[in-house]
């Protein structure tokens, strides 16, 4: 069985000064395997966000069920960590402080805890930034520290919500090399929202990809280009591809966004 | 990757080499501008431009000085004043850290108590003094009440706002390492509300030496407000002086201290 099993998923929102109801999610079924880097696109407003966190046990379930090895998701757990789109470092905790607070928070048993956090500080290559506070870091330093923070408490299964969404094209796409170093090495389960179409296909093993009113998935897209990546399959013919086919489903979403919007 | 890191050294580094030169010019200029004016204060009743008698001299103020610290039971004056003062303050410290914090964290408490907390903040708490007087005499525990009453406020409601305004994105980032309420409450509020607290009680300084003075102004025995009266009545402007600037460099000092503690926590927070 999969590791991660959806089934039937929906989850409606109240309108914000009414008692409608707004369904951001609905009949979406995915499962995920174990050891798996699944990335999730879709135009803005399309439920990534709120797929991600119902994953994460941070909102409740309209409809359907979300399993985790045979678990029902009832909660956050430590079986989850979330990486969120902007870098919640807590301002008055250093790098090396901020790394512990997952770790202290599930209350880590496994050895000390500086040395747990220094481990996973060296593993983003910040080691020489471990005492400097979060305003005194770039904002990619600040998401490698985000990051280095959710996997110190070894989840099975890593959610990040457009982690580079605030980092130029350039550090991005180092950052994404980087990523996958880590996660061929970690050997996590990854749920990725993103934007951007080509980090899209480079991280991914599967791409999900999202329509919108409600959030629904389109289409699930295997990604069979060889691993270990590196920057140079980016001009590879099944790149290429990949790359038109989302193209064409993202613009068709698109133009239906600026439908809705010259008839509202 | 390698260059991302080489880009963000500690900001300190430059900021020193430009501020030996800035304050410096500024300190000189500052420090003329009190000369000439130590000078024109001390020449202007000689040349009859004023009235020495409404205006002394700053040789004048200086020998009162000595004088006060001297002859003048200075020690025991402050004292009494220092007594009230640290009494009240402490006192509010007490009472209004705790309840802002739970005032912060219950949205109905906040909504109940909120309005009157604020009338009484924007309503001089002074108003008050002569109902003290009348409950609790004329000794140290009526300005001691007065202190209190000036200083909980700002820090109640400081303390509040900063427990109460959590960035809601650190709490959704707390809950999703599983931590508990308790954890929330003493890991991210309480350490988040830090700098606004010292914000409350850096505005408490002001009111509550106000409170002291003003106290002993009112009715006492004894204490820095209590010589004041007595120089006002006898007309002692030289000796005046000197007990404002004694009044003004503590409330300025203790300020200036919180201050800098403030900033150094809101450093973390802001950028
Ligand atoms: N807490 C909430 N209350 C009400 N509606 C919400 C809430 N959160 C999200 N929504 C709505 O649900 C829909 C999906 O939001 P979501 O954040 O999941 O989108 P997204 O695909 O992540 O978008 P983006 O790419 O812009 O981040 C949006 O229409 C949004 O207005
Ligand atoms: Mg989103």
């Amino acid at each position: 069985m999969a590791q991660i099993e959806i089934r039937d998923l929906g989850i409606d929102y109240r309108k914000p000064k009414s008692n409608e109801v707004f369904s951001a999610v609905d009949s979406v079924d995915l499962s995920v395997e174990k050891g798996e880097f699944v990335t999730i696109v879709g135009s803005s407003g399309c439920g990534k966000s709120t797929l991600l966190m119902a994953v994460a046990g941070l909102v409740d379930l309209t409809r359907g069920s979300i399993e985790i090895d045979g678990k029902r998701v009832d909660g956050p757990g430590p079986d989850r960590a979330v990486v969120f789109q902007e870098a919640s470092l807590l301002p008055w905790r250093s790098v090396r402080g901020n790394v512990k607070f997952g770790l202290e928070m599930q209350r880590w048993s496994g050895g000390d805890l500086n040395e747990r956090a220094m481990q996973m500080i060296r593993l983003v290559g910040l080691g020489r930034f471990s005492d400097y506070h979060p305003h005194q870091l770039s904002g990619g330093m600040r998401q490698r520290v985000n990051i280095a923070r959710a996997l110190a408490v070894d989840p099975e299964v890593l959610l990040m919500d457009e982690p580079f969404g605030a980092l130029d094209a350039q550090t991005r796409e180092i950052m994404g090399t980087e990523l996958l170093r880590i996660w061929e090495r970690a050997k996590k389960t990854a749920l990725f929202v993103t934007h951007d179409i080509d980090e899209a296909i480079f991280l991914a093993d599967k791409i999900v990809v999202m329509g919108r009113n409600p959030g629904h998935i389109k289409e699930v897209i295997k990604v069979d280009l060889p691993r270990p990546r590196n920057e140079s399959i980016l001009d590879s013919d099944a790149f290429h591809e990949l790359r038109k086919r989302l193209r064409a489903h993202l613009a068709e979403d698109m133009s239906s966004m600026q439908l809705v919007q010259e008839v509202a | 990757m390698r260059s991302a890191e080489i880009t963000a050294e500690p900001a300190e580094a430059r900021q020193l080499s430009l501020s030996f030169l800035r304050p410096s010019r500024s300190a000189m200029i500052g420090t003329l501008a009190v000369l000439a004016f130590l000078v024109l204060w001390q020449i202007a009743p000689t040349m009859g431009w004023v009235n020495g008698r409404f205006t002394s001299r700053p040789t004048e103020v200086l020998l009162a000085a000595i004088d006060i610290f001297q002859n003048d039971d200075f020690l025991y004056h402050a004292r009494i004043s220092l007594t009230e003062f640290v009494a009240g303050f402490a006192l509010a410290i007490v009472v209004s850290v705790p309840l802002g914090v739970l005032l912060g964290t219950s949205k109905i408490a906040r909504h109940l108590i909120d309005p009157p907390l604020m009338a009484l903040y924007i309503a001089p708490t002074l108003v008050l003094l002569p109902i003290m007087v009348i409950w609790l005499g004329i000794d140290m525990a009526p300005k001691i009440a007065v202190v209190f009453l000036g200083a909980v406020f700002p820090i109640v409601l400081n303390t509040m706002a900063g427990m109460s305004e959590a960035d809601p994105k650190f709490l959704r980032m707390a809950r999703s390492f599983g931590a508990t309420k308790f954890d929330i409450f003493t890991r991210v509020l309480v350490p988040g509300s830090l700098p606004a607290l010292l914000t409350g009680l850096r505005l408490a300084v002001g009111r509550a030496v106000l409170g002291v003075i003003v106290g002993e102004l009112f009715v006492s025995q004894a204490g820095i407000g209590y010589q004041l009266n007595l120089y006002g009545s006898a007309m002692r402007i030289d000796r005046l002086l000197v007990y404002a600037l004694i009044v003004s460099a503590f409330g300025y000092t203790l300020t200036v201290i919180v201050r800098s503690v403030e900033n150094k926590v809101r450093d973390w927070r802001s950028k």
